[in-house]
């Protein structure tokens, strides 16, 4: 390889560093440093002259490594990685620091010693980048294909975004109609129209104008060239990696062959079969073969294979003009290769007879919304019409009960977010239609945050609706009065109202559908501790997931109203499409890789790694050795942090990259306190010690700072290294538990940082000498404190005695 | 009815003050549902008792109002609301809790000195009576062992047991 020649470029940001730190000195310093090969100051870098000068310099071919000791780097060094890469050199040869904010500014108050820290960083900086290697571009196909798993709101308005994109979409749902707990609950808020109305997908040749909704039994969504619908199927296994997945799904027979069904329903009239119909709460029987209401989607007769008699009966297959019916299906393997998954499992009701009080599966008039819903359904097993199901008699006194089974720390801690809405909107529904019903709802709070929420709240009490503050302790059968009675206390009057009901409606919590642990499990997601789809970033990134090219939309995430599932199912859609649509993945090789001669049988590294990038795979017949998927590999450094064989290193951030930039750090002090040295994350570390630069906090130059990608690189070795090099104290800056950029990162460091003190008193190293720290950015001031306070300890400790030291 | 107060003029520690004590750590999960004093027998029958309201008070400091008034007293341990709590909140564990702070600023009924006194003298609150003695001898169980008193006062002087003051019958 070429002999190192690197250029340095001095800023002094408008002189506003020449004023603080002796730029002679500093010239004169790097001058003297081997392999130096050519020092430019000037006022900026980073664009203008400043950055040609850089071009001009590799160009010339005066220098094939760059240091810039420029302000603002973390804006900065993305224009002078570009155009040193334009310029023909390695953008990853390239090594960016701050003169500003990590010493000028913060040390301001003595010059002489930022001037000497100055020296010492860019002494790092240059050393560094004298071992830097070029890095290359890596790319991988990925196929222009997605699988939705979950045939509800979201799941299906994902599917026409994708597949009016031009992606193949293929669309699970483990029922055998598509429509979710959506189309069951009848009407939706704000809005007030039906649930089975969707968006026209644009090859739907009649639609007239873009605004156009239609049902979905009407809207030509099974007829979209590049979307194919699979019912009755569920994911068994998931292999692969992002951007080309296989996925095996198991398809349940419907019984019914869906090009010969004509939906004449002669079929259901000679059925002698009468089962509970569980779609509509079982308040009707249903036969074994059926459709859940006469608009549903897909249009296809289905049988119910717990319900039906086979070749027993066979009367259906006898009766049907068009022989659709075939009693000899099986249950299919299908395999799907796909390069994106968007999961829309949803969610379901929470099972309401774990409040034992509310006697939900003893009275059968307590039932809840969802079971409301049905009945105000004009599909719905009682015509739109509101009976008390133990007799069948109208239900003249309704009273909801809110909150049942959410903000319970007994059942689901959290607020379900949607039942009050649900509530107000079903018992508006309820008392339009029957202006004489006597409805109560008993709420500890009502919320209604969304726009036109608020209007329900209003219409309610505006149609004599009562509102009880509330929550009931329980629910009685009072026998002789035929009636319920809900026992609560109107906490707004403190007075006990023993509230008389035909019917009692539990707004009960929304949990994670059915299967969404095995989901996770198959698709190696996490999930949060409500049981839910746990996203990358709740606050940017809601709909991604820590896995690539893996997406999640609507009520998978938590429960969530109409317009809420379909803003987040647009926005999975948007994703997967991004992820899918240039039919590549690019990516910098910064990836980890394995020493195999060193490497060998234990199992830390691929249980650590977040991203389940390294696997053990086989040599010999008993030996196995870690391989790195650099599809998967995110760069952290989590893996060799954590090898006990010191068998894994990080391109960028190798271990005689980092002991060249410690040892030069610590090469010079200037102060007469004793050295800290800061292993500082990239992510929120880093750029705390910005924040505290920008904000002109200071502490004392004898903290010097080195970046690394991650708090759980860092080795116990490498802390003895530092005090070997002569740092009297070492600090672990990394991000807050729960703000990881790499999801475990900080806390295996944490963990790792109370183990090294354990060790560091076993070498005679007062453990106070270590410590971990965790900051965002804003948290500046934190780490000019904890730098002082460093400085402090160490002062006090005294010199460091290293064993063999005399 | 109590009255109601504003924030300003509530003494906010008082809160802490429960929070602090065994018993009490939970008053602050209160939401205020009310399933509490739903559940609870007593409040049906007495209008002063209101578990739901205790909670409240305590959240806003009204010291003076819960340690010297009678609802505190009329807890009957029967744990109902406690049961129910969707927020874990140990309602009767925080009314003890309020009882013992105002029983340290002498504000309990008679009844406890007497309990005390009867706890000093012979090692129980209530005495064993010949009723009861026959009573066990019928169902065949085991006569109650006698309390050994004096250890059991070394107990209570070293826990810091104070007998409550009897004040003074006024009404």
């Amino acid at each position: 390889m070429e002999q190192p020649k690197v250029g340095v470029f001095l800023s002094d940001c408008g002189k506003q560093l020449s004023d603080i730190l002796d730029f002679d000195a500093l010239t004169n310093f790097v001058k003297n440093v081997p392999n130096v090969a050519l020092i430019a100051r000037g006022s900026e870098f980073w664009r203008g002259n400043g950055l040609k000068a850089i071009v001009d310099a590799i160009k010339g071919g005066k220098i094939n490594r760059v240091v810039v000791a420029e302000s603002l780097p973390k804006l900065s060094e993305v224009n002078i990685a570009q155009a040193v890469s334009d310029a023909g050199l390695n953008s990853y040869l390239v090594e960016v620091i701050d003169l500003k904010d990590h010493c000028a500014w913060p040390h301001r108050s003595a010059p002489a010693e930022a001037t000497e820290k100055a020296k010492a960083m860019l002494l790092s900086a240059i050393e560094r980048a004298k071992l830097l290697e070029p890095i290359e571009k890596l790319e991988f196909p990925t196929l222009k294909s997605a699988l939705i798993i979950g045939g509800g709101i979201a799941g299906m308005q994902t599917a026409v975004d994708l597949a009016d994109l031009g992606f193949e979409v293929n669309l699970i749902e483990k029922a055998p109609f598509l429509g979710g707990l959506a189309a069951r609950a009848g009407r939706f808020f704000p809005t007030d129209d039906c649930a089975i109305c969707i968006q026209s997908p644009s090859s739907d040749v009649k639609t007239i104008t873009h605004t156009s909704r239609k049902c979905v039994y009407r809207s030509g969504f099974s007829e979209i060239p590049n979307l194919s619908i699979l019912t009755n199927a569920e994911v068994v296994s998931v292999e692969g990696v992002p951007g080309n997945y296989k996925v095996t799904i198991e398809k349940k027979p419907r019984y019914v062959d869906a090009d010969k069904c004509v939906v004449c329903g002669k079929c259901a009239e000679v059925c002698p079969v009468e089962t509970p119909d569980e779609y509509n709460a079982n308040l009707n029987n249903r036969k074994a073969i059926y459709l859940n209401v006469p608009t549903v989607h897909p249009q296809i007769y289905a049988i119910d294979e717990d319900a039906c008699k086979f070749q027993e009966c066979a009367k259906c297959v006898a009766v049907c003009p068009t022989n659709a019916i075939d009693l000899g299906q099986q249950t299919e393997q299908v395999t799907l290769n796909v390069g994106s998954i968007v999961v829309a499992t949803g969610f379901k009701e929470f099972d309401s007879s774990n409040i034992k009080e509310y006697h939900y599966d003893e009275y059968p008039d307590v039932i809840t919304n969802l079971e409301l819903a049905r009945m105000i359904d004009g599909f719905g097993p009682t015509g739109g019409k509101i009976i008390r199901p133990s007799d069948g008699k109208p239900a003249k006194k309704i009273v909801f009960v809110q909150c049942a089974g959410s903000r319970d720390r007994r059942y689901n801690p959290y607020c379900s977010s949607i039942c009050c809405m649900i509530s107000l909107k079903n018992a508006s529904l309820v008392k339009e239609a029957n202006p004489d019903a006597e409805i109560s709802i008993c709420y500890i709070d009502i919320r209604t945050t969304g726009r036109e929420h608020e209007y329900y709240y209003e219409r309610a009490r505006d149609m004599g609706i009562k509102f009880v503050k509330g929550r009931p302790t329980e629910i009685y059968n009072d026998e002789e009065k035929g009636k319920l009675i809900v026992d609560v206390e109107d906490a707004l009057l403190k007075r006990f109202l023993d509230l008389e009901a035909d019917l009692v409606v539990l707004a009960a919590a929304m949990v994670p559908a059915e299967g969404t642990a095995e989901l996770a499990e198959i698709l190696g997601l996490d999930l949060e501790a409500d049981g839910f789809f746990k996203e990358y970033n709740a606050k940017l990134r809601p709909t991604e997931t820590k896995k690539r090219g893996i997406y999640l939309c609507g009520g998978a995430t938590f429960p969530k109203d109409a317009p809420t599932a379909s803003l987040h199912a647009h926005s999975a859609a948007m994703k997967a499409a991004k992820f899918l649509t240039s039919g590549k993945i690019v990516k910098d090789q910064r990836t980890a890789i394995i020493n195999e001669d060193y490497c060998g049988d234990c199992e830390f590294c691929p249980v650590m790694c977040p991203y389940g990038a390294i696997t053990l795979e086989p040599t010999t017949e008993d030996h196995f050795v870690a391989k790195v998927n650099e599809i998967l590999c995110e760069g952290c450094g989590v893996c060799v942090g954590t090898c006990p064989l010191n068998a894994i290193e990080l391109r960028h951030s190798r271990p005689n990259q980092m002991s060249a930039q410690m040892n030069a750090l610590l090469s010079v002090n200037g102060t007469s306190k004793p050295l800290v040295l800061a292993f500082c994350c990239q992510e929120c570390g880093h750029t705390a010690v910005d924040s505290s630069g920008m904000a002109k906090m200071e502490y004392p130059a004898n903290v010097r700072i080195i970046k690394v990608p991650c708090a759980g690189i860092v080795r116990v070795n490498q802390i003895l290294e530092a005090y070997k090099a002569g740092a009297q104290a070492v600090m672990i800056v990394g991000c807050k538990t729960d703000g990881c950029h790499y999801e475990v990162g900080s806390a295996k460091a944490e963990k790792k940082m109370d183990m090294a003190k354990i060790l560091l008193k076993e070498y005679g190293i007062e453990p106070e000498r270590l410590e971990m720290f965790k900051m965002v950015f804003i948290e500046g001031a934190q780490f000019a404190e904890a730098a002082k306070m460093m400085t402090e300890r160490a002062a006090k400790l005294g010199t460091l005695k290293l064993m063999g030291d005399s | 009815m109590p009255h109601h107060n504003t924030k300003e003029n509530a003494n906010m520690s008082f809160s802490e003050e429960v929070t602090h004590r065994h018993g009490g750590e939970t008053l602050t999960a209160c939401y205020q549902c009310g399933t509490c004093a739903s559940s609870c027998p007593v409040a049906r029958l007495d209008a002063r008792f209101n578990p739901r309201e205790i909670i409240k008070l305590s959240l806003l400091g009204e010291k003076q109002e819960i340690l010297t008034g009678d609802a505190i007293w009329l807890c009957t341990s029967c744990f109902n609301c406690q049961e129910r709590c969707p927020q874990d909140v140990e309602i009767a564990d925080v009314i003890y809790a309020l009882r013992n702070i105002a029983l340290e600023a002498g504000n309990s009924p008679n009844i406890y000195a007497d309990f005390a006194s009867a706890l000093i003298a012979d090692g129980r609150i209530v005495a064993i009576s010949k009723f009861v003695e026959k009573k066990r001898e019928e169902y065949g169980l085991p006569p109650l062992k006698a309390v050994h008193v004096e250890a059991l006062n070394t107990i209570l002087s070293a826990t810091g047991f104070t007998k409550p003051e009897k004040k003074e019958a006024s009404q």
